[in-house]
């Protein structure tokens, strides 16, 4: 079963792989090394963090980004080119947002880089539209009772990220110290910040 | 550009279709009554395009939000989903 | 038919691993998988939700069993079959 297979088996399938696509003139490896190179770079949770920084001491910026997340990001130099759409959802004192895509693994890889592999996983995927509280606790997010949870299950071209809320006691922080307080499950809805 | 065909607030009911073929409507939401956020942007047919053809319709794409006890029978939460035009009819009998 | 790809509300997967994994791909061979997808794809050879459906066409148990990104190279190999590139079996022959 290809369970059992070893890493280095695989690795020698796409090795060879690369290597036929190579000879039938299909794919050539400095192409390759370049997208690999493209894909790689730029696209970090530290992107979503200066982001999330930026509607924190901006208000016009927040707004911007709440109405159309694409177009706000791109002020700063995200999702150039990409034909995916970007909604940003916003945490309030009273409302929590978490994001899935049980279909596959959708998930703003143009802003944020791979995606972590718990959000991949067939656990996370199955149970957080159905019993998002328990999954949420799991994490270690405890949610007042009486908070409103949205899952958003990414079915179709609109990639999703969270606006987290900004903790207290952060009034005299900068946007680059902001910025380094903000989690990677934070932008996806599993920590608090 | 003609109007959208479920403005924001349309009460909607998801196809109970269960489709031989690649789609992104999940079989949790099938048959579910929803209710529109807003239109998201057309998009290609994904059910279509997943098929290798290069005539997939493009459709409106709805932000369509259900309530988990909707869904499930129980709980206080609600999930969005990004449905297709096609996946979805207006519901005339959401009356409660 | 429902496929296996098709989770949401299924019961028994256990609690969620929540181990932060920083580093984005854990052998070099993930990321040259991706990097031959996003090439392929360039090309137009297929587009993305041909690739879905070929990940989601393949049995439940070699799903549940295989990582992900060997689900990736697996539908990439497929998609390569269907489309003549590859003749099938030629990757594995010899």
């Amino acid at each position: 079963m290809s369970g059992d297979h070893s890493d280095a088996t695989i690795a020698r399938r796409v090795r060879r792989l690369e290597t036929l696509l190579e000879d039938k003139g299909v794919l050539s490896g400095a192409r390759l090394d370049e997208i690999i190179d493209a894909t790689l770079t730029g696209a970090t949770p530290a992107n979503g963090a200066r982001v999330v920084a930026r509607a924190w001491v901006d208000e016009e910026f927040r707004s911007r980004l709440l109405a159309d997340g694409t177009a706000a990001v791109r002020e700063l130099g995200f999702m150039e080119g990409s034909y995916q759409r970007l909604r940003v959802v916003e945490n309030t004192a009273t409302t929590h947002n978490v994001i899935v895509c049980t279909l596959c693994s959708c998930y703003p890889l143009r802003l944020l880089g791979p995606s972590p592999s718990w959000y991949k996983s067939e656990a996370y995927r199955s149970r957080v539209v159905r019993e998002p509280r328990a999954v949420l606790a799991e994490f270690g997010l405890e949610l007042p009772a009486g908070t409103d949870i949205t899952v958003w299950d990414s079915s179709a071209e609109t990639r999703y990220m969270v606006l987290p809320r900004r903790p207290e006691g952060t009034r005299e922080l900068g946007e680059e110290q902001l910025a380094a307080l903000v989690t990677r499950n934070a932008l996806i809805g599993t920590a608090p910040v | 550009m003609p109007a959208d065909r479920f403005p924001p607030g349309t009460r909607v009911r998801t196809f109970p279709h269960d489709p031989p073929h690649h789609t992104r409507l999940p079989r949790y939401a099938r048959g579910k009554r929803g209710v529109v956020i807003e239109p998201e942007g057309p998009a290609e047919l994904a059910d279509v395009s997943a098929q290798g053809r290069g005539d997939a319709p493009v459709e409106q794409v709805y932000a369509v939000r259900f309530a988990a006890r909707d869904l499930w029978g129980e709980g206080d939460h609600h999930v969005v989903l990004d449905l297709w035009e096609s996946y979805l009819e207006e519901d005339h009998g959401h009356e409660r | 038919m429902a496929r296996i790809n098709d989770v949401g509300g299924t019961q028994g997967f256990g609690a969620v691993d929540i181990t932060d994994d920083a580093e984005p791909f854990h052998a070099d061979w993930e990321a040259r998988v991706v990097g031959m997808l996003n090439a392929l794809r360039e090309q137009g050879l297929f587009n993305t939700n041909e690739f879905r459906d070929a990940i989601e066409s393949m049995p439940p148990a070699e799903y549940l069993t295989t990582s992900y990104y060997e689900r990736w190279f697996e539908a990439i190999r497929i998609l390569l079959e269907r489309k003549g590139v590859l003749r099938p079996g030629e990757l594995d022959a010899g």
